[in-house]
């Protein structure tokens, strides 16, 4: 069981409120994900939930019972650190151990656990190396084999692949996955990466300057963010964000269309422009096209293969229903 | 520096260096090899004439000599026992945040900076003393009787004033590597399940080893030539209750005039001094591996 419930929970460091009053409600099972700019106050969020930082105010409860008071050990979650945090001097086999160890789990069943979280990391072969002497990605696998023979109510990781190269960072996302529908425990997830966000969370929650702008599941934010900002976080290339005339035409002070949903022609369109710059990455080309006297630049994907280049001149289309009208507040137009 | 060009290179610019540190030890070590076969007593002028192991002889059979060899181990061992083990409690204080942190720390390095000479003979006269000591006072206060350090226990007396005066030493070296200590992995660790004693010592001591070591090494060098506090306090007695071997050359050279038997001592001291730094080597030295 793990359902973590946010209450009014507030945070200050000194005169600095980092977290203003907040709700949130984390529900058994679920993979939430965190993604807000750095310096947001991700961090600080989890740490709150782990107990690593006291609440300036308000009430967390794990599983109904309060947990605003109990120490970090004793609220049944588990972290992955960003630098992994795992103990240089021990091997492995007693950094996994090592909680429990600490929470003095029979030996054999200790031994029990540790093969087969190993077994399930890969780690089977590195058992009794040094942390040391592994690689970014074996020492990310350790560090969640030691959450892992917890069997802790929920997992909490703190941008656990931003320290790994692009490659692997997209192998491990696939694993912390599949683990998740695995055990099926809650896991609380922080990033600054949106993509990150989009492809692992069942709920996402966007936050900015220590607020919740929105929560919501990926295809949700996608499809209908509230704001300008979720509008303008989520989703990969940004959303063209248009004021002027052309979105006062449509009874808003800013219209957003996203890159996928403008289609491109070299005869007819609403509005026409100069390639710039095309990146071309053979399953998509992503045109940023100028000189539309909407935006700098307005981005558009169009297909692989189509043969336009930088100085053509395009004409544009946006799907009139993919259209989102915001107002001057950066508000969603119902 | 990898190509064989830059290596010669780098060797011919070192060598200068090499050659003045090479002379700077050899000559000297050579010199009192040499003199400690000689029979070169300075009240008897005339012939220093060769006597081969004499010397060494006379010296191993000495009956302080054991004394001294003991002494010089549990002066050693004593010092660093005390400096290390305070040295991390004090070293664990001083990184609480607490009020006046600057002033604090400044305080405890200080006693680094007064001369051997200067502390034992603020130890001797205004602490240790059985008649004008603080610690007579202290006792004649609670109303016991006055403990007389430097007779009763020279050697435990020298111990406690030498510990003094390099555990600044320890507790600044622990304090650096204390706070080199990734703070997440002390929260690692709080996350799992280990209490405040856990934390210490699973993760903190570890953590310390290294720089341990350094300070072991380090101190063992000074603590094993230990001179000036002896000389000071008790000048090795009462008898030889506190005489090391440093104090026993000293002894024989310049009380009794004997350059040979002094030579003799001499080369017996840096011999053990190698043993001590062999066994210390074996016993904690991989620790500074990697
Ligand atoms: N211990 C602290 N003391 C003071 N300010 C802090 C502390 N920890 C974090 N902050 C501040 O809180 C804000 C949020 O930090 P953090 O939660 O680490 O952001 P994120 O993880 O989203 O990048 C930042 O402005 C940071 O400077
Ligand atoms: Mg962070």
């Amino acid at each position: 069981m793990g359902r973590i419930t946010l209450e009014n929970v507030q945070k200050s460091f000194g005169d600095v409120e980092v977290i203003p009053p907040l709700d949130l409600t984390i529900e058994d099972g679920e993979f939430v994900v965190f993604v807000g700019p750095s310096g947001c106050g991700k961090s600080t969020l989890l740490r709150l939930i782990a107990g690593l930082e006291d609440v300036s105010g308000g009430e967390i409860r794990i599983d109904g019972k309060p947990a605003t008071d109990l120490p970090p050990a004793k609220r049944g979650l588990a972290m992955v650190f960003q630098s992994y945090a795992l103990y240089p001097h021990m091997s492995v086999r007693k950094n996994i151990a090592f909680p429990m160890k600490m929470a003095k789990v029979p030996e054999d069943e200790q031994k029990r656990r540790i093969e087969s979280a190993a077994h399930a990391l890969n780690l089977t072969d590195y058992l009794d190396r040094r942390p040391g002497q592994l690689s970014g990605g074996q020492r990310q696998r350790v560090a969640i084999g030691r959450a892992i023979v917890r069997e802790p109510a929920a997992f909490l990781f703190d941008e656990p692949l931003s320290n790994l190269d692009a490659a692997l960072r997209v192998g491990m996302r696939l694993e912390i996955s599949e683990l998740h529908t695995r055990l099926a425990t809650t896991m609380v997830y922080v990033t600054h990466d949106q993509v990150e966000a989009m492809t692992m969370a069942d709920k996402i929650v966007v936050l900015r300057a220590g607020h919740i702008e929105q929560v919501g599941s990926p295809l949700e934010l996608y499809r209908s963010p509230r704001n300008l900002f979720v509008a303008g976080f989520i989703g990969s290339p940004k959303m063209n964000l248009i004021d002027g005339p052309e979105a006062a035409r449509r009874g808003a002070h800013t219209i957003g269309i996203r890159p996928e949903h403008i289609d491109v022609s070299t005869e007819e369109g609403v509005w026409h422009g100069t390639i710039g710059v095309a990146e071309h990455l053979g399953s998509d080309t992503f045109f940023h096209v100028h000189e539309t006297g909407l935006a700098e630049t307005v981005t558009i994907r169009a297909d692989g293969e189509i043969g336009l280049h930088h100085g053509d001149r395009v004409y544009l289309t946006p799907h009139p229903d993919k259209i989102h009208r915001f107002d001057e507040g950066g508000l969603l137009i119902a | 520096m990898a190509t064989q060009h830059s290596k010669a290179a780098a060797r011919l610019m070192i060598a200068p260096a090499v050659i003045v540190l090479l002379l700077w030890m050899i000559v000297p070590l050579v010199l009192t090899l040499y003199f400690s076969t000689l029979r070169y007593n300075l009240l008897m002028p005339g012939g220093t004439p060769f006597v081969g192991m004499e010397n060494y002889q006379y010296f191993f059979t000495d009956p302080a000599f054991t004394t001294a060899l003991v002494n010089t181990l549990l002066l050693v061992g004593g010092v660093l026992l005390i400096t290390i083990i305070g040295g991390t409690l004090l070293a664990l204080l001083l990184d609480q945040p607490m009020f006046g942190q600057g002033i604090v720390r400044l305080l405890v390095i200080a006693p680094f900076f007064v001369m051997p000479t200067v502390s034992a003979l603020v130890w001797k006269n205004m602490f240790m003393n059985p008649v004008n000591g603080l610690f007579a006072h202290l006792a004649r206060l609670i109303g016991i009787q006055p403990f007389d350090f430097l007779a009763v226990a020279p050697l435990a007396s020298i111990i406690l004033i030498v510990a003094w005066q390099w555990l600044p030493f320890a507790t600044l070296i622990l304090l650096t590597a204390m706070q080199s200590l990734d703070s997440e992995q002390i929260e690692a660790a709080e996350m799992d399940g280990a209490g405040a004693l856990s934390r210490f010592f699973y993760i903190v001591v570890p953590h310390l080893s290294r720089a341990a070591t350094v300070v072991i090494l380090i101190q063992t060098i000074f603590l094993l030539s230990i001179f000036a506090e002896i000389l000071v306090t008790t000048a090795g007695g009462p008898g030889v209750a506190s005489t090391n071997l440093t104090y026993l050359v000293y002894i024989q050279s310049l009380l009794q005039f004997d350059v040979g038997l002094g030579s003799a001592g001499g080369v017996v001291a840096i011999i053990l001094a190698n043993i001590v730094a062999i066994f210390l080597m074996r016993m904690i030295g991989k620790n500074l591996d990697a």
